[in-house]
């Protein structure tokens, strides 16, 4: 069978340290770097809305602590359909990073997988990083046993970039693609498009494949049109 | 690593989403020789997902690399073989495959005995107080004398209270006193994860012989039995067994045995044959100590004003209050400065939001009226009957203690009352919870229940 061959995208979105802006977020940064890359440091518990940078922590430290030879894993609980097997699945790393807890709240068998985890993860002296839209007690969870765990991590509440930040990022990210991004044209997007930065992101990169195919710069005409042949048309 | 898998990475990762990149690829460790390339999942999860997503789209882009075919081999393993850490067992290749991800470790008889208690796990470093005083003295006692003084010694209690650390206290004493002691420390997942493995294997003797040749038992949340008929039966024989023998066993569990459902009841009698010991949340005095004596392990410079303001805020476990020290520690160290008092409230806010969101006067009433199974505006009425009005003295009471509302704020809440009501509900309340055993539980059991 010849496999299918993906279209490579011409701007992967690289999921490190020095790509996370980290705004307000500078001390969670520093303990998720120390987490990655040192042996021991206490294990860190993420909380935030969509779009704060959770996932992206979690990534980069895999990445950095894959690059400093450590045995690494990143699960996103969201993304698995049977949890409690991809939760007993995945052992054997030095560094774990579970994404999406609130996915498993509730779910009594998922729960129990965990909190046994993390038991093993102590006893076996490898490490644990999490990350959740809220704090562990306001999870939703059912097992005592697993929040009262989860609330002994040290705990950083992320704050999602304000909107400068993020018009500095989009900035940025396109300056790097060689498009530019007037401040027309970014106001336009974030009066009728604000979203978080991961959505803004992933706009950019369908913006550029479009722009590219059309050969037409980005302006608002364009944009407007864009959104709405994509069904995202902003009232 | 291997230059080609790290270029063969770099391009897939610009085919895949980040997410599957992180999932899949990049937990794989490569080495490459003449025979190709081979590369180690770090279980056997890992593998099957790779073996049917990715490796065609592997070896592909190995191929294109290579500039010509490269067979690629996949295993569950680790390319450089690491010493293993300390306290741990099984490599992951060990681990594989075992039903529920339980540890096999008790099934791979070692040479010499495992010992697997945690050293920081003292009495040394377990802070005493009125809540947990009877259960470290039972432990000790059991340590001083095993086999004989308590058997089995079975400490219950909520999550976070210190149990474990009792369990392991007394088993390092014990081998502290004894070096030639063995002593075993199982979570039950561990058990019954043993003993699934021994059952598919055929090895139920060697099973049976390794729980009964040690000299203590220790096992943790044994509340994971319930419902495991099988294991019940197999640790039923082996309790038996080690209790004839004199050897000491030591169990926890989050509550009394006889409350645990799906419980055996020929095993919930046995439990009761030894002496069974609460361990109840820490008051405030203990809360505030125990966080001075975990901030000291930690070389975290913290007064007694914040250690008194964090253990007024967080009363649900000693795990919470641990959470708390390690963000007043990562935060102080990063900014470099002092952990104050306005530093403490200023980067707790949101966890101390948490552990106060909960508790307010509407929600307490409501929380009372339930436990005691009467109707909210029968609780905030004039009726004065006993079976109203202890609840009502109750619910004022855990609002003067757990809220900062003022008294007559309080009386307020309650239908009008005057504040020197509620100040002999809350006189009421305390004195009954140092005479009323019953009074007492109810009373914790409802902070458990508004602050967990």
């Amino acid at each position: 069978m010849i496999p299918q061959l993906p279209l490579a995208l011409r701007w992967p979105r690289r999921q490190r340290f020095e790509h996370f802006h980290a705004g307000a977020n500078a001390a969670a940064l520093a303990a998720v770097q120390a987490l990655a890359t040192a042996p021991d440091a206490p294990w860190v518990y993420l909380h935030g809305p969509a779009g704060s940078g959770r996932s992206h922590l979690l990534m980069a430290a895999c990445q950095a602590a894959s690059a400093a030879g450590r045995r690494v894993q990143y699960l996103p609980l969201a993304a698995v359909a049977d949890r409690a097997a991809a939760i007993r699945g995945v052992a054997g790393s030095e560094l774990l990073a579970l994404d999406d807890l609130g996915a498993i709240a509730g779910q009594a068998d998922a729960e129990h997988a965990l909190f046994d985890l993390y038991n093993r993860a102590r006893a076996e002296g490898s490490e644990l990083l999490f990350a959740a839209e809220a704090a562990p007690a306001q999870l939703g969870l059912g097992l005592p046993d697993l929040r009262s765990r989860l609330g002994a991590c040290t705990q950083f509440a992320l704050k999602p970039l304000d909107d400068a930040e993020r018009r500095e990022v989009l900035k940025a990210q396109a300056a790097s693609r060689g498009i530019e991004l007037d401040d027309g044209v970014l106001d336009w997007l974030f009066a009728r498009y604000a979203r978080d930065l991961g959505a803004l992101l992933d706009l950019l990169d369908r913006l550029d494949q479009a722009s590219l195919a059309a050969q037409r710069r980005i302006t608002i005409p364009f944009l407007r049109g864009f959104l709405r042949e994509a069904g995202e048309s902003a009232p | 690593m291997s230059d080609l898998w790290r270029r063969c990475l770099e391009r897939l990762e610009s085919e895949l989403s980040a997410e599957d990149v992180h999932t899949w690829l990049m937990p794989l460790q490569a080495r490459d020789d003449e025979a190709g390339l081979q590369l180690f999942a770090p279980n056997p999860y890992t593998l099957d997902t790779v073996r049917e997503r990715y490796l065609a789209r592997i070896e592909a882009v190995l191929a294109l690399l290579a500039g010509h075919a490269l067979p690629v081999r996949l295993e569950v393993g680790s390319s450089a073989p690491r010493a293993t850490p300390p306290g741990g067992k099984a490599a992951p290749a060990a681990r594989a495959g075992v039903p529920g991800g339980a540890v096999a470790e008790p099934a791979a008889v070692p040479a010499a005995f495992p010992h697997n208690l945690d050293p920081h796990y003292t009495f040394e470093t377990f802070v005493e107080g009125k809540s947990n005083q009877l259960g470290k003295a039972a432990a000790m006692q059991v340590a001083m004398n095993p086999g004989r003084a308590y058997n089995p010694l079975l400490l219950y209690g909520g999550t976070g209270l210190g149990k474990t650390h009792l369990m392991h206290a007394a088993g390092n004493l014990m081998r502290e006193r004894n070096p030639h002691c063995k002593v075993m420390y199982l979570r039950s997942e561990q058990f019954v994860g043993a003993m699934i493995e021994a059952l598919r294997t055929k090895n139920m003797d060697q099973f049976k012989q390794r729980f009964r040749s040690v000299d203590a038992l220790l096992i943790d949340d044994i509340q994971f039995f319930a419902g495991k008929d099988t294991t019940q039966e197999e640790f039923f024989h082996t309790f038996n067994a080690l209790f004839e023998s004199k050897q000491q066993i030591i169990l926890t569990c989050d509550r009394y045995p006889k409350e645990v459902d799906k419980l055996e009841p020929r095993l919930k009698s046995r439990l009761g044959w030894g002496l069974s010991v609460a361990i109840e949340p820490p008051d405030f005095e203990t809360r505030a100590a125990i966080l001075l004596s975990k901030a000291h392990d930690k070389g975290v410079a913290v007064g007694e004003n914040v250690a008194m303001l964090l253990a007024k805020r967080i009363r649900s476990n000693v795990r919470d209050l641990e959470g708390a020290l390690n963000t007043l520690a990562a935060r102080a160290n990063f900014y470099g400065k002092p952990i104050t008092i306005d530093f403490a409230e200023e980067t707790l806010r949101d966890l101390l939001a948490t552990h106060a969101q909960a508790v307010t006067v509407p929600n307490i009433q409501k929380i009372v009226a339930e436990y005691f199974n009467i109707r909210l505006q029968d609780l905030l009425s004039k009726r004065r009957v006993r079976s109203l009005a202890r609840p009502r003295q109750i619910a004022m009471a855990l609002s003067k203690e757990l809220t900062e509302h003022s008294l007559p704020e309080i009386g307020d809440a309650f239908g009008g009352r005057d504040h020197t009501t509620v100040l002999h509900a809350c006189r009421t309340i305390k004195k009954l919870c140092e005479t009323d055993t019953r009074m007492r539980q109810d009373w914790e059991q409802l902070i458990r229940v508004l602050t967990g």
